[in-house]
């Protein structure tokens, strides 16, 4: 499974980084990206985490496959 | 809280801001969650009825869609079946104006100009700042035993902290803490001073105030900006003069709607919480003690202090299209109002929900909101309140309530308009 962090809406809140530091990493210009491809089976409940806390809902899944 | 008579769902009218000025609501709250979590309350009057929605999910699934439930029709309850005749007044709702009251696309567009400087990175670049004006503050008072704690201390931190990121003087600062009160609290008779002694506490006199607080505001900042225009500083203002929104620079009207939600938003709701904090700090004296004992607990503490107060009782929201909440079918084109308060004391996601609890963990409140419009000023609201209990605790570690607090007559903000407190005097 692939995730997105829509980078129009980040404000940096950092909960995503918080959540699965794996997965996601707060640049200095203060967006989050995602820094994996493929997010790994053992990620995926920290990723389902950090999408539910991201403060402004910019994290979704892109592709189930 | 609890004395009053049990409760049925025939009694409950949301619109009636005398619970909230009593402190009541929780109580109304509670029985709604268990009993009727997505509740239809008609309209009194001329203003629309609304569901009510006090669970947790329910209020996150609807924040999830900006573009299914709209914020441009008005973001309160208090939305009116006919519109009145707009008078001398013209449109005071800003309803589609301003930040709050827009949707995406524009929206994104428009909260992209200034969200560089709210970021936690640039917030935690301001806390010397924070610290030196919160100091003067408390300077203010440590001669004394005793002083209004809104008047004094609460409402001058974040007023400072947002009129200097506008660049305004501060012989302006006492206008801005007055008329913001004029339009937040308009429904208040101690804001309508407008009006005549003998007609305040009507209707009537809440439009009056409103209108008189935006005509006021509006003014000012017509002048603000014209001086910007031909001498641009480097505060907000002057960078909403030089901004683009898809190529085309903001209006002056779009400039000062941005400016009018700017200073409400940024001195009202800290202003809340603050207060807000301390009294419940002081309802708690084993808490209080437990953190005074131990600071570093501090973050956590201001969390639990906002969930406890959640300082914006709500929003509300416009229905475009049918759609289902916990089985209940909302049709498009009827409101729905997110009670923040509730949703932050609802069992199914915090234990023990009444029990304020300085080291709760996890504390994923609402009370800044979820999604497109999250609060943008939460950065900070949250070193505000730290500086401050860092500071207060610090200089005046036995400060205390004396006097019971008196709250804002408004079902949209848990305002404390006055708290006696008495302390120990300090260097």
């Amino acid at each position: 499974m692939k995730v997105q962090v829509n980078e129009d809406m980040c404000e940096g809140h950092g909960k995503c980084q918080n959540a699965a530091p794996a997965v996601f990493r707060l640049r200095e210009d203060d967006v989050s990206e995602v820094i994996v491809d493929v997010v790994p089976a053992e990620e995926v409940e920290r990723v389902e985490r950090a999408i539910r806390l991201c403060p402004r809902q910019a994290i979704k899944w892109v592709s189930q496959t | 809280m609890t004395s009053a008579a049990p409760l049925t769902l025939d009694q409950i009218n949301l619109f009636d801001p005398t619970p909230f000025e009593m402190g009541e609501a929780h109580a109304i709250f509670k029985y709604l969650r268990n009993n009727k979590p997505v509740f239809w309350n008609d309209g009194p009057e001329n203003l629309v009825g609304t569901w009510n929605l006090t669970k947790f999910e329910d209020v996150v699934a609807v924040s999830r869609l900006p573009e299914t439930f709209i914020s441009s029709t008005g973001i309160t309850q208090m939305k009116l079946a006919v519109p009145e005749s707009d008078g001398l007044f013209g449109d005071t709702s800003g309803n589609g104006k301003m930040l709050i009251t827009m949707d995406p696309p524009r929206h994104v567009r428009l909260r992209r100009l200034v969200n560089k400087g709210f970021t936690p990175r640039a917030v935690a670049a301001m806390e010397a700042h924070i610290r030196e004006i919160t100091t003067e503050i408390l300077d203010g008072i440590a001669g004394r035993r005793s002083c209004d704690f809104v008047l004094e201390v609460s409402s001058q931190l974040p007023l400072a902290v947002i009129c200097g990121m506008m660049g305004l003087e501060k012989k302006d600062w006492p206008l801005m803490f007055q008329l913001t009160n004029k339009v937040l609290g308009a429904g208040d008779p101690e804001y309508q001073t407008d009006v005549p002694e003998d007609q305040r506490g009507s209707r009537e006199a809440a439009n009056m105030t409103g209108a008189m607080g935006f005509m006021q505001m509006f003014a000012f900042f017509g002048q603000q900006l014209q001086k910007r225009r031909v001498d641009p500083e480097s505060d907000l203002i002057s960078l909403l003069c030089g901004s683009e929104v898809d190529g085309e620079a903001l209006n002056d009207e779009e400039i000062l709607w941005f400016c009018f939600l700017l200073i409400l938003a940024g001195n009202e709701t800290t202003r809340n919480a603050i207060s807000g904090g301390l009294i419940t700090l002081c309802e708690h004296p084993d808490q209080r003690q437990k953190l005074q004992s131990d600071m570093s607990l501090l973050p956590s503490a201001v969390e639990e202090i906002l969930r406890w107060v959640s300082p914006v009782t709500h929003m509300a929201r416009e229905c475009t299209r049918d759609t289902e909440i916990r089985g209940q079918l909302i049709r498009a084109g009827e409101r729905v109002t997110m009670w923040y308060p509730s949703v932050n004391r609802d069992e199914d996601i915090f234990p023990n929900a009444d029990t304020f609890d300085i080291t709760r963990t996890p504390n994923d409140h609402l009370a800044f909101g979820i999604g497109e419009h999250f609060c943008l000023g939460a950065g900070f609201a949250r070193l505000e309140l730290k500086v401050m209990f860092e500071e207060l605790f610090r200089r005046f570690p036995d400060i205390d309530m004396d006097g019971p607090a008196e709250r804002l007559r408004s079902t949209f903000i848990g305002g404390i308009k006055h708290l006696p407190v008495r302390y120990t005097p300090a260097g």
